[in-house]
Parts: C-alpha cells; structure tokens; sequence
C-alpha cells in the first residue's frame, strides 16, 4: 500500500551570495575594463593601423562611410563639399583640430579630397581613427 | 500619583522591542543586474587611436624643397602597393621602407592613391612609412599609379 502522508524530500535551499558576488565583480569589470561608447551617427568599420601619434579623440569628429558620404550630426555631406559646409561649424566651434572616422572600405580619394578642404579652410590637423591591430599585416584584404 | 506615572514609564521601556525587520536585498540584486546589462551593452574594448597624415593644402606645393628624394608609394584600386614601381606585399613594405630612408635618411615618403583606392590600403602605406621612420609623408590622389 501506498502511503501518501508522507511528506516528499525538500530540496535543499542554495543561496543565492554567490550569484550575487560574481555579478558584482562583472559589473566592476565592465566599469573599469570597458569604455562607453561614444554615439556615432552612422555605423563605420574602421581601418586597422599601428601608429598611434596620441592625438586622442576630437569633439569635432566626422564619419565618412563607405560610399564616401561625410556625415556630421544631422549634416550629410559630398566629400568634396563638406569642408566648405562645414566651415562655419569649425569656425563657431575653433577648432584646429578634426578627427575623422573614415570606413575601411571609403575611397581613399574622397578621405584626401574631405582632407585637402579642411585645410584649406584652415584645420590644422586632421587625425585618422584607427583600431588597434597588431596583426594589421595579415588582417583581410592584405596585399600579396 | 507621581509615583505611579514614574512606573508607566519604567513598563514602557520594559517591553521587548521588535525584531528588526529584513531588509530584502531583491530590488538592489534587479538594479545591480540593470547596472550590468547597461555596461555589458554600452562599454566597448575596441582601442583606437590616431594618425595624423600630412595632406599638403593647394597653395602649399611651391614649398616642396624639389632636392629632397621622393620616394612613390602607390596605392592600387585592387589594394596591391607598389613601391617606386615594382609591386611590394603590406608585410615587406616596412623593411624596404626602411632600407631605402636608410640610404636618403630625409626622403619624402609620397603616397599616391589611385582612383577607386579603398582607405584601409592608404592607412596600410601610411602606418608603413610612419614606422619606417620617414621624416615627411605625404599624400596626394592621383589618376593612375605609374
């Protein structure tokens, strides 16, 4: 016969501290390790270099995307013409010097054509972002 | 009567005081949690940095000391380099960089971009040239690489 007074067995209790320890030292490593993303207007897939000239991130930082269009906030620009729209924002701003976050796969006429116009209107340096790499020599679309 | 109201008091002490109540930790588990997810999403570990690259305005030309050599960098629209006309692969480039500033240590490193040249090649010449130690690298865009 089955007795069915009987009680089943309670699973032991696990706590949950430890849980709570591990997500506490994600956080803490996420708060130290990581670096807030900036927001980028549009999505641009840098190229990989090696050479850091320590030029750090400018407030005033351009994107240029694959097609080669210059992006600046809300402004979307030709390569060509966007130094000369720009002019008056680099003015308002004084700023001397710009970065520009150009995709990997831009033409590289359109980044020197966006750089000849900024200095000509006066920029007197413009930084290229870069991504670290130390295997940049072997990375995709390497030369043979 | 003072007495007695002396004794209120003193009964009014005497009353076990409540066990203090547990203070849940579940709402600082679910922020701590929130906190996480946040950075997990916002932070990134991709390091950038910068390059400066030297684009001579237009009215700056004349001022090329035309005595200094010029050694040709070309970047092709297929992504091939070639160095003084001969084609040289992304991971040769820096020694033979390096050997020919060797023998004209103030040479002037110019990068020709061909028409339909991605950046990621340009940035491939520059970064070479750059740490081949050139004095001066410039860049200029060009129709076709000789």
């Amino acid at each position: 016969m089955i007795d069915f007074d009987d009680a089943p067995a309670r699973r032991p209790y696990e706590s949950v501290v430890p849980l709570i320890n591990i997500v506490f030292l994600l956080l803490i490593f996420f708060l130290l390790a990581g670096t807030v993303k900036p927001t980028e207007p549009v999505k641009v897939e840098l190229p990989v270099g090696e050479v850091d000239d320590k030029g750090g991130l400018q407030d005033f930082a351009l994107y240029m995307e694959a097609d080669g269009f210059v992006h600046f906030g809300e402004k979307l620009m030709d390569a060509q013409m966007a130094a000369y729209m720009l002019k008056e924002d680099i003015r308002q701003a004084g700023v001397e010097k710009v970065s520009v976050n150009a995709d990997k796969g831009a033409p590289a006429h359109e980044l020197l054509k966006l750089m000849e116009g900024l200095r000509t209107i006066g920029v007197k340096q413009v930084l290229l972002v870069t991504n670290r790499g130390d295997d940049g020599v072997t990375a995709e679309g390497a030369t043979p | 009567m003072a007495n007695s109201h002396a004794k209120k008091r003193t009964m009014l002490f005497d009353e076990p005081v409540g066990r203090k109540r547990v203070v849940s930790l579940t709402p600082l588990i679910d922020v701590v949690f929130l906190l996480l997810i946040f950075f997990m999403l916002a932070s990134t570990f991709l390091q950038t940095q910068t390059l400066t690259v030297i684009t001579p305005a237009p009215d700056d030309s004349e001022e090329v000391d035309t005595d200094r050599v010029v050694i040709e960098l070309g970047v092709h629209t297929d992504g091939h380099l070639t160095l003084d006309g001969s084609t040289v692969s992304v991971a040769a480039l820096e020694d033979k960089l390096k050997a020919r500033i060797k023998e004209s240590p103030d040479a002037i490193v110019s990068v020709l971009a061909e028409k339909n040249a991605e950046v990621q090649p340009l940035i491939w010449a520059v970064d070479a040239a750059r740490r081949a130690g050139a004095d001066t690298v410039s860049t200029s865009r060009v129709g076709s690489v000789k």
